[in-house]
């Protein structure tokens, strides 16, 4: 059976009170078309409201062996194995699980028993997190972190609760933790359906189609400020600040919404990643460039903003405002213009939580062999602690990219398009607990050619 | 759909007939001495025929809301019992369907439904408790709650039963309200069969092997290297054959000698996807296996648990179940799509017999 023919499964996890039965009933109310089952772990007090819900006590079977990635759950195996033969009464199956639930054993039904995945493909796993909340419980049970490091989507709910300020530090841990994840904010669970459902997250070939790179990206500025200009001449002011330079992008026509600043915050990924134009104090900031401000002058600096018409201009700059004192001032005037929005991006690593996400990017090709015996050991010692992985490797004399994804020590690699014209490279990215960083990656430089 | 042609029966199947249900078909099982066959679908429709023609006899749709998850028929083929998602188990008469007793056993799924050999207990399991009746629907007997839920129940002797759950296989004395034995094993038994002495205990495991115990001597053992979970088990007549699938392939224990410890089983390779059903006949060494590709087998065996085709026919689609007349002249296959074939199968002579030796 090809995988176009097997019911896609979504995991909904998250802590008792992050939202999980709300987002299952907007789900279920708003896709009026598909037929769903439901396999509901929790008796939560809000209840289900739609016909083929299933209750089921969670039942986690650890094999004789005591190998970590045999471990099941034996109720979703007898629950799936009954609904495959009711397969033209639904065509999609959310799960969702108690608040404690370890998410490993659920995603590992999904390759371990041939039966199941014989008729049902794991789509994605999606933890909802309570954003009041979490910073606590992260700190406090393996589980919350657990849940948060084998998303494929984390929703961050219930944001009206938070300030920006605190869900933007909260988003970064999060991130840290797991790099492979898209985060989505949301109030109430009111996240677009889209978002949740049909990820096809554990088919590599179509997540890379859609998405070039399993990272989501490390922002290499930290602020961003949008601000509402008329037409006229302004000065970009800076003092003194932790360091004699610093880079910025300015785009116009930048809108506010969070979706609008992730776009914007894309494109400036992009130009960043080109050389910096140096800009010396008294000289105009272009749009859509990278530039490096020159800072090292006492006292106040400014360069110089023109605009020709009413325009939002984002600023994306590599250090917060606050560090040099900003500063937006309309030139005849003499007028500060505050900003509209702001928002705070990928701070550096100042998490320590145990769990968080490694990644290795490096141009080449690797030896096959050198790259089995260490992913070998690698998997065999840390694969208790290493989550998920994911990635792309280049193997010498090989024209196809291959492409791999783990759960636990639970692994498979595939060869996928050609490289072609491509620069070849690896991209690997292992989310865990306790990793070492320099020694996975002197691991792994170890396979280079 | 399954990938293989269609073909006739071939060997010792020939036409009988065919007829259909409404679903997906997950039990079925001769009554009134073969006279009868009965059809329960996943839906929860249940079809009697006549076993010799196919006429319908009765039909009722919907019995269990939520669907059907198991049926038994009594030894002595009066009467049946169904389960299903509703928590409810039904006690039945044979010759119209009508409904002798409802027993109400709570919310759980009720999955497995065994009658005893003689026919006055019928052992029900609904999550982690199993309970026992007697054929007028009065209970007499209900477990502790198991440590999960109970993945197989089946019948040592008269007064015994026999449960498997996670991690264990438990042997109760039901009259006297007594734990006789527990047999434990770190893992998950998604099946379980007894030898018809009670003696041998085999159990197919999720991490793709077949345990199994002499409870005479206390030894067990453990057979690995099964490439998918052995859910199917049969026990010949004698006991001295255990066939166990998890895959396309059969693998044949014979507990002839010291065996089968040490010895190197018979294989059975005659289907192209996964055995989805695996019955010995009522009395010899006859195996027959459905699998997921429609195709239906029989294999005549030798002491040694290797054996040769015999018979071969085709279901039309997955083979949700499969059943031996009574007088193992006649085999029923039920599929995916709610088709039933049945086919007669010629009577083996002692004479006849001696061929394959």
């Amino acid at each position: 059976m090809s995988i176009k023919d097997k019911v896609p499964v979504t995991i909904l996890t998250g802590f008792l009170g992050s939202g999980k039965t709300t987002l299952l009933n907007r789900i279920l109310s708003e896709e009026h078309g598909k037929r769903i089952a439901v396999i509901e772990n929790e008796y939560g007090e809000v209840g289900i409201d739609q016909g083929l819900v299933i209750n089921a006590d969670e039942e986690v079977f650890e094999m004789s062996n005591g190998c970590i990635c045999c471990t099941v759950r034996g109720d979703l195996i007898r629950v799936l194995g009954n609904l495959m033969k009711r397969r033209d009464k639904f065509d999609y199956v959310l799960v969702e699980t108690t608040g404690l639930a370890d998410p490993g054993p659920v995603a590992q039904t999904f390759f371990m028993d041939e039966e199941i995945s014989s008729e049902f493909t794991l789509d994605g796993i999606v933890t909802l997190v309570d954003a009041a909340h979490i910073d606590q419980q992260l700190g406090r049970s393996d589980e919350s972190s657990e849940q948060v490091a084998f998303a494929d989507v984390l929703v961050l709910n219930k944001t009206d609760l938070v300030s920006d300020d605190a869900l933007d530090t909260l988003e970064s841990r999060l991130r840290d933790m797991n790099r492979m994840t898209r985060i989505i904010r949301a109030e109430n669970a009111k996240v677009p359906i889209e978002t949740v459902l049909n990820l096809s997250a554990f088919d590599l070939d179509q997540i890379l189609k859609r998405r070039p790179t399993f990272l989501e990206p490390e922002y290499p500025f930290e602020w961003t400020g949008v601000y509402d200009l008329d037409p006229g001449k302004y000065e970009l002011m800076l003092e003194e600040g932790p360091d004699p330079e610093m880079s910025l992008v300015a785009l116009v026509n930048q809108g506010e919404s969070e979706e609008e600043l992730k776009d914007g915050a894309e494109s400036s990924v992009r130009l960043y990643a080109e050389n910096a134009n140096t800009l010396e104090p008294g000289n105009t900031v272009p749009y859509g460039e990278h530039v490096n401000l020159k800072l090292e002058n006492k006292g106040n600096k400014s360069f110089i903003l023109n605009i020709e018409k009413p325009s939002k201009i984002g600023l994306f700059t590599q250090h917060t405002a606050e560090e040099f004192n900003m500063k937006v001032i309309k030139s005849d005037e003499n007028k500060e213009i505050p900003f509209n929005t702001e928002r705070f991006w990928q701070a550096e690593h100042e998490h320590d939580d145990e769990v968080g996400s490694i990644a290795i990017e490096r141009f080449g090709d690797v030896d096959p062999e050198k790259l089995n015996t260490w992913m070998g050991r690698l998997l065999s010692e840390k694969g208790v602690d290493i989550f998920r992985t994911k990635g792309f490797i280049s193997y010498s004399g090989n024209p196809r990219r291959i492409v791999f994804q783990g759960v636990h020590m639970l692994f498979t690699a595939q060869p996928d398009k050609e490289w072609g014209n491509e620069p070849r490279r690896n991209q690997l990215v292992f989310i865990g607990r306790n990793l070492n960083e320099k020694e996975m990656q002197e691991g792994f430089d170890k396979c280079l050619i | 759909m399954p990938d293989i042609e269609p073909f006739s029966p071939r060997g010792m199947f020939h036409e009988g007939w065919t007829a259909e249900v409404s679903d997906y078909a997950i039990a079925c099982g001769w009554a009134l001495k073969g006279k009868q066959f009965i059809v329960g679908d996943v839906a929860g429709g249940i079809f009697a025929f006549e076993g010799d023609t196919g006429k319908i006899i009765w039909k009722k749709e919907n019995t269990h809301s939520g669907g059907l998850l198991a049926m038994a028929i009594h030894p002595e083929g009066e009467i049946f019992a169904t389960s299903g998602q509703d928590g409810n188990v039904q006690i039945c008469n044979c010759h119209e369907g009508k409904v002798i007793k409802t027993l109400d056993l709570g919310k759980g799924w009720v999955e497995h439904l065994k009658w005893s050999n003689d026919g006055l207990f019928l052992a029900i399991a609904t999550s982690k408790k199993v309970y026992v009746f007697n054929e007028i629907g009065e209970e007499k007997w209900i477990s502790e709650d198991h440590p999960s839920t109970v993945s197989a129940i089946t019948w040592a002797n008269k007064n015994e039963l026999a449960t498997a759950c996670y991690g264990r296989v438990t042997f109760f004395d039901i009259v006297n309200n007594k734990t006789n034995q527990k047999l434990e094993w770190q893992g998950s038994l998604v099946s379980m069969e007894l030898s018809p002495d009670g003696d041998i205990v085999a159990c197919g495991s999720q991490d793709n092997s077949v345990h199994f115990w002499r409870r005479s001597t206390g030894m067990d053992a453990e057979m690995t290297g099964y490439p998918g979970k052995p859910s199917h088990l049969s026990f010949d007549d004698s006991g001295k054959l255990l066939a166990t699938s998890g895959s396309e392939r059969i693998t044949v224990w014979s507990f002839v000698g010291n065996g089968p410890e040490g010895t190197m089983p018979g294989e059975l390779c005659h289907h192209t996807e996964p055995i989805s059903s695996l019955a010995f006949s009522n009395k010899g060494m006859l195996v027959a296996s459905g699998s997921r590709d429609g195709s239906v087998v029989a294999s005549f065996l030798k002491k040694d648990g290797n054996g040769d085709p015999v018979g071969a026919a085709f279901a039309g689609d997955l083979v949700g179940a499969i059943s031996w007349r009574p007088d193992d002249c006649a085999l029923a296959a039920v599929n995916a799509k709610g088709v039933v074939n049945v086919w007669k199968f010629k009577v083996r002579t002692n004479l006849f017999s001696k061929g394959f030796k």
